[in-house]
């Protein structure tokens, strides 16, 4: 994989508070980063030393090939547009401002309408547009240079749920052509599309590494087994030699070095004389890793 | 200067969709007719008006042409300014506080292009506003007062013009350098407690941009000194210059107040 970002030592400080402290990371050509954390962790004041809007106090931002500002897209959480331009008007600007020739500005910024499920209101003025339209107006005006880099704040934090899965799938989509760097506090979302994780808290980078390391970091594997009653529940444990925690008619067993394996507990299961309703291996949901870091002290 | 002519093209949709084009003229004509034709039907308003006792007889100045223009001037000194600096004094503010510039700031723009683009559609709304001031008040008193001699006539008219673009230019200094409660007072200040100033002991000095208005109005008269006006005109248009740089290093440096 080829580097296309280098964020070292980025530090943002007002007076005596620090918002960011010195994080340090890189992105990866066409990978998909979340930069996750809770409210007030430094994920909007990082996206905005990365566009340039903000300067940050010390550190730097580095990109491979070419000049920051020229090759990235943004999408702010909350787009503010011109309403009195069209869908066409503004993405063409915004393709024109970013150095495409006006001879295919307009063309790019028709394609790019398209693509994000808005062809058939180019011409509708902005101020008619509703919350989702804005958004997917957003990621046009963001994508239609074809930046390197796409930066998206809570880019479906203020979407419905329909509204949230139109724009995630057009995000999956863009994944294999540009490197995509977002925040988000959904963690569902950073699930379902991320190839890396950045976690923030109190401007500090806590933890980062793809979504398997970051869960081998955190995880406490085990298998879930559900008896059909309490008593079946208690039965197994005193009886046989995998020992588990009891909750009402549920046994969890710890899987320490991949031991025992499924094979393993599925004979134990079929040999003893219970009503299994459910044996299912369970892992840490990317929520429950996120209140583990965040509250880690 | 990148970006200029895009960011331009922005700016002149802007003020012609939002009809700025229209209604600020509209001001300016409705202000420059005003006073020839109050000053000529005068006597005709108060009779109408009534309760004007039998034989009542009021005697009235009599009027030049130049009379009638500077109090059209007057008007736009007072009202004309003030709806150009309210109509503009968010000019830059208002887009940095709602997050409009953000999405802008964002592109490899120059902070010079985006400023200049909108001076450069204020000079020409100011331009058509008093062109239709003039039109309207020089119209009117052609009609009912007599005429003016054209070449001095436009000369005063391109002075109002360098004084209005040295409004412009503190109007949209003060939008880009602070919030646009802020900014709209600033500009007041700056522009109206100048001009009291300079009415109340202006008469210390002879050089000022603030003299620009009545100098214009002196040209016709052909009571000034010419050193006098070329002076003031070259401080004008060297403060006006210097907005405009200063405007744009502050547009650039509160850049990160916009709204994300």
């Amino acid at each position: 994989m080829t580097t296309l970002l280098e964020v070292t030592g980025l530090t943002k400080q007002y007076a005596e508070k620090i918002v960011v402290d010195g994080i340090d990371f890189t992105l990866e050509e066409n990978t998909s980063t979340a930069l996750i954390g809770p409210n007030g962790a430094g994920k909007t004041t990082t996206l905005s030393m990365l566009t340039g809007l903000l300067k940050p106090t010390s550190g730097s931002v580095k990109m491979q090939k070419g000049e920051v500002r020229a090759n990235i897209g943004f999408l702010p959480q909350y787009p503010q547009f011109h309403p009195w331009l069209s869908a066409i008007e503004f993405t063409e600007m915004a393709a024109k401002l970013n150095g495409v020739s006006a001879k295919n500005a307009k063309k790019d910024a028709q394609k790019t309408l398209e693509f994000v499920g808005l062809g058939n209101d180019l011409n509708k003025k902005i101020a008619t547009f509703s919350g989702g339209m804005k958004q997917r107006l957003g990621i046009s005006q963001a994508i239609v240079h074809k930046p390197k880099l796409l930066l998206l704040d809570e880019p479906v934090s203020a979407l419905d749920p329909v509204g949230r899965r139109e724009v995630l799938d057009l995000l999956k989509g863009l994944q294999q052509e540009t490197t995509i760097l977002y925040s988000t506090h959904i963690l569902n979302d950073a699930e379902e599309m991320t190839d890396q994780l950045l976690f923030l808290r109190d401007g500090k980078l806590v933890e980062q590494g793809t979504l398997l390391e970051v869960r081998q970091r955190f995880d406490e594997l085990h298998y879930v087994v559900e008896f059909s009653s309490e008593e079946e529940a208690k039965h197994f444990t005193d009886q046989y030699e995998l020992k588990g925690k009891i909750k009402g008619c549920f046994v969890y067993i710890e899987i320490i070095d991949e031991k025992p394996s499924m094979q393993q507990l599925l004979r134990y299961l079929s040999n003893a004389p219970y009503k299994i309703r459910k044996v299912e291996r369970q892992t840490a949901s990317l929520e429950e890793i996120f209140m583990k870091v965040a509250k880690r002290i | 200067m990148r970006g200029f002519n895009v960011l331009l093209q922005k700016e002149f949709r802007e003020a012609w969709r939002s009809r700025k084009f229209l209604w600020i003229p509209l001001v300016f004509a409705l202000l420059g007719m005003s006073d020839p034709l109050t000053n000529y039907y005068m006597m005709d308003i108060l009779n109408a008006v009534g309760n004007v006792p039998a034989g009542f007889e009021m005697l009235l100045p009599e009027l030049m042409p130049v009379d009638l223009l500077q109090a059209s001037i007057g008007q736009f000194q007072t009202i004309g300014l003030l709806v150009i600096m309210a109509a503009f004094a968010g000019a830059i503010s208002k887009e940095r506080a709602n997050g409009m510039a953000t999405l802008l700031y964002v592109r490899p723009i120059s902070f010079a292009a985006y400023f200049l683009s909108k001076f450069t559609v204020l000079s020409v709304i100011g331009l058509v506003s008093i062109t239709a001031g003039f039109t309207g008040s020089v119209y009117y008193t052609v009609i009912l007062y007599g005429s003016f001699d054209v070449a001095t006539l436009l000369a005063s008219f391109c002075t109002y013009y360098v004084w209005l673009l040295f409004v412009l230019a503190v109007t949209l200094l003060m939008s880009a350098a602070f919030k646009t409660t802020i900014a709209t007072a600033f500009t007041f200040i700056v522009i109206f407690v100048g001009q009291i100033i300079d009415a109340l002991v202006g008469s210390f000095w002879t050089i000022s941009p603030w003299k620009m208005p009545a100098y214009g109005v002196q040209l016709i008269r052909g009571t000034m000194e010419i050193s006098d006006y070329w002076w003031s005109m070259l401080l004008t248009v060297v403060i006006l210059l210097t907005c405009n740089v200063l405007g744009i290093w502050a547009m650039k440096k509160n850049a990160a107040m916009t709204k994300i």
